[in-house]
């Protein structure tokens, strides 16, 4: 060997800065040779070598086969080690529970869901810390390796607290220090952020907002609420409870009681509302408010006034987003609010309200926007836990789809 | 150049009247007039606004090519793609009037248009009430209606720039039974027009504007004080909507009847029964010289911006 020409010092920041974008090119582009990651991070070969070599040691990496149909030698091709960690995205619905465990690539590996237990509270986390962790078992991955955790729930956590405030459909977390005990339970840090902040990072993930920048994501179902993502960040407000429209004073009188607790709108087009005006109007029995749709497209008149006056006060919400923040995309999503024929009837409505039109599309993940968007959220935090640059942004996520899982 | 010798010009256009102010780079007034509208429309106004400067130079004693950067606030809302002006109903021809390409004719290049109540919102965050928010609204109410929203520290435009334009924000009178208008509900409600016509429609006599109802309110009308109380009463689930929104910290009142203690006092009172959490709502400091501060400020920061490197 001789004498290598001195090399200017490889600062801990240029490694990193190394490893981050080899570790991108294989989220977006594995599986891969090492030439050709040569070739689109423009590091060199020597450097490639290196850093591959140490994230393979890491076990972040791993050889995944050798090229082949090229003239001349193949090469080893390389992908993201399902090794190099795990993180989990949970969803607490008011009816459904959903857990979802992915690999460092995004890549989904299992996923579950059951009635949420109805009696809330305590009962609710356990549910949540057993079904994590017959996932996990499930999978052999042992609960150690799940290195980032977030979970979506209805209302607004408390900071302070830990405990979840203004989600009336699920009972008994308003005074729980949900992130606390969840954290012991699950034996690993939880981040908690609202359900429909997270079904909208789902859809601009993978769903139907991918490359907006402006978008508001007005979801309907047991409740109703809103999420907004405005150039490129999510709206929280002052206190986190941005987009909690279920107190916007439409439908009702705001001075009534029901309003006042609830919020009006929700009073009326959340699930129960939507039930309880079915059988105000003189309309049958019925279990949920997916009955009261059904009803209506079979042709139930007293139904079908109901669904109506339901796009309504939908449309009516929406107006009061387009007027005030003038979203580039509205997002209708919610297990009522992303059925087609609703969606129809709100976009009909809100033609008539504004006098700027917006672009409405229908939630594309629908049940899965909540739990995809917690499994979004989960995986760059470890990625940047990982591959962190003070400064930078967090690396964009490939959609799951787009990635070949290999056995 | 060093900011000393720079200097900055401001307007602010509304429909009824023009404010304008040379600062220097640090954004405080140097001089500072305030003239009616040229009622004959958007060329004449556009004059109106060079002339301004040229007068306020003269004042001022200096030259007016010194004003380096221009910031003019425009009644209306600028889409931020295209620079078109819309939304713009109380000066005639100003959606097609190319503004900017006139003002950087007789300015040069460094001129810029915004919004005006995006502007009384800066100002107030700058130099006023909301000089301690991250998330904060100005909520303008006179002739028309219009809303500045500051998200995050950021003053926020809008996908279209038309973010904050509540004129028809579905406020008032259900707004799904009717043929929808020109101008929207919210503004029907609270609007200068509708203040006054609700006046009349409740028996009241010999009120001709807004200012008239306040100066009986205060000689103990009854009629006065039930209109003020109704439109307080709309303006409160304005606001109340403000809050469910964007959960802001301080929504500020300005306008010609919004800085009017006898409507916000009754707005404030209002509140608690609409909504469960506190509100927190104030009047403008800098009162209708927000929108001119506020655009003084912002010429005055793009100038210290552009001549940093050169020091």
């Amino acid at each position: 060997m001789g004498n290598p020409m001195p090399s200017p010092p490889i600062t801990s920041v240029t490694r990193q800065l190394s490893r981050r974008s080899v570790f991108e090119a294989l989220l977006h582009r594995s599986p891969i040779s090492r030439a050709d990651l040569a070739k689109v991070t423009c590091l060199s070969k020597q450097t490639m070598s290196e850093v591959i070599d140490a994230l393979e040691q890491q076990g972040l990496v791993r050889p995944v086969g050798r090229s082949s149909g090229n003239v001349g030698r193949t090469a080893v091709l390389y992908e993201l080690s399902p090794d190099g960690g795990h993180v989990l995205g949970i969803d607490l619905g008011a009816r459904r529970l959903t857990v979802a465990l992915a690999d460092i690539a995004g890549r989904v590996v299992a996923e579950a869901d059951e009635p949420t237990d109805s009696r809330g509270g305590a009962w609710a986390l356990d549910q949540i810390a057993r079904l994590s962790d017959r996932l996990a078992r499930d999978n052999h991955t042992h609960p150690s390796r799940i290195r980032s955790i977030v979970m979506a729930t209805p209302g607004v956590v408390n900071p302070k607290s830990g405990a979840i405030e203004m989600a009336p459909n699920i009972t008994g977390l308003d005074h729980l220090n949900v992130v606390g005990l969840l954290g012991e339970k699950l034996g690993s840090p939880v981040v908690l952020e609202n359900d429909i902040n997270l079904a909208l990072l789902g859809e601009i993930w993978h769903g139907c907002a991918q490359n907006v920048n402006n978008v508001a994501f007005l979801a309907l179902g047991s409740g109703v609420g809103l999420g907004l993502y405005i150039n490129g960040r999510l709206v929280r407000g002052e206190n986190g409870a941005a987009g909690e429209i279920g107190y916007l004073p439409i439908g009702g009188d705001p001075l009534q009681a029901e309003c006042r607790l609830q919020g009006c709108l929700e009073y009326q087009v959340g699930a129960t509302g939507v039930v309880r005006r079915y059988r105000e109007a003189g309309g049958s029995e019925v279990d949920s408010e997916r009955q009261v749709f059904e009803r209506a497209q079979a042709g139930d008149a007293i139904a079908a006034d109901v669904v109506d006056e339901t796009a309504r006060l939908t449309a009516l919400a929406a107006a009061t987003v387009v007027a005030t923040v003038d979203p580039q995309l509205l997002v209708l999503g919610g297990s009522v609010g992303a059925r087609p024929d609703f969606a129809d009837k709100v976009a009909r409505v809100l033609l008539q309200l504004s006098a700027r039109p917006v672009e409405i599309r229908t939630s594309t993940l629908g049940r899965r926007a909540g739990v995809a968007g917690a499994l979004s959220v989960a995986l760059r935090r470890l990625h940047d836990e990982v591959f962190g640059v003070a400064e930078f942004a967090a690396l964009p996520l490939p959609p799951p789809a787009q990635r070949s899982v290999s056995q | 150049m060093t900011c000393d010798t720079a200097y900055c010009f401001a307007a602010d256009l509304g429909g009824t009247k023009l404010a304008a102010a040379i600062a220097d780079a640090r954004g405080s007034v140097v001089a500072e007039l305030t003239e009616p509208t040229d009622p004959r429309g958007a060329a004449y106004v556009a004059e109106q606004i060079a002339a301004c400067a040229d007068k306020l130079a003269k004042t001022a004693g200096i030259e007016v090519r010194r004003a380096q950067h221009v910031m003019v606030g425009i009644p209306g809302a600028i889409d931020p793609r295209t620079g078109r002006v819309s939304l713009i109903p109380n000066i005639a021809g100003l959606e097609d009037f190319d503004i900017l390409g006139f003002l950087r004719g007789r300015f040069g290049p460094d001129v810029a248009i915004e919004n005006d109540v995006n502007l009384a919102m800066l100002g107030e965050h700058a130099l006023g009430c909301a000089s301690r928010c991250r998330n904060a609204a100005f909520l303008s109410l006179g002739t028309g209606t219009g809303l500045g929203l500051l998200i995050d520290d950021k003053l926020f435009r809008g996908a279209r720039g038309s973010a904050g334009e509540i004129a028809d924000l579905p406020i008032g009178m259900d707004p799904t039974s009717q043929i929808p208008s020109a101008s929207g509900t919210f503004e029907l409600e609270v609007g200068s027009t509708a203040i006054v016509d609700r006046y009349r429609r409740q028996g009241g006599t010999a009120a001709a504007t807004v200012r008239d109802i306040f100066r009986l309110l205060e000689q103990g009308d009854e009629v006065a004080a039930s209109v003020l109380d109704t439109t307080a009463r709309w303006v409160a689930l304005a606001v109340v909507t403000l809050q469910s929104l964007l959960d802001l910290e301080l929504i500020v009142f300005g306008g010609s009847i919004g800085v009017r203690p006898e409507l916000y006092e009754r707005v404030r009172r209002a509140l608690p029964a609409l909504f469960s959490r506190p509100i927190t709502i104030a009047p403008s400091r800098l009162g209708d010289r927000a929108g001119l501060i506020g655009a003084a400020w912002a010429a005055g920061q793009a100038l210290r911006q552009n001549s940093e490197p050169a020091q």
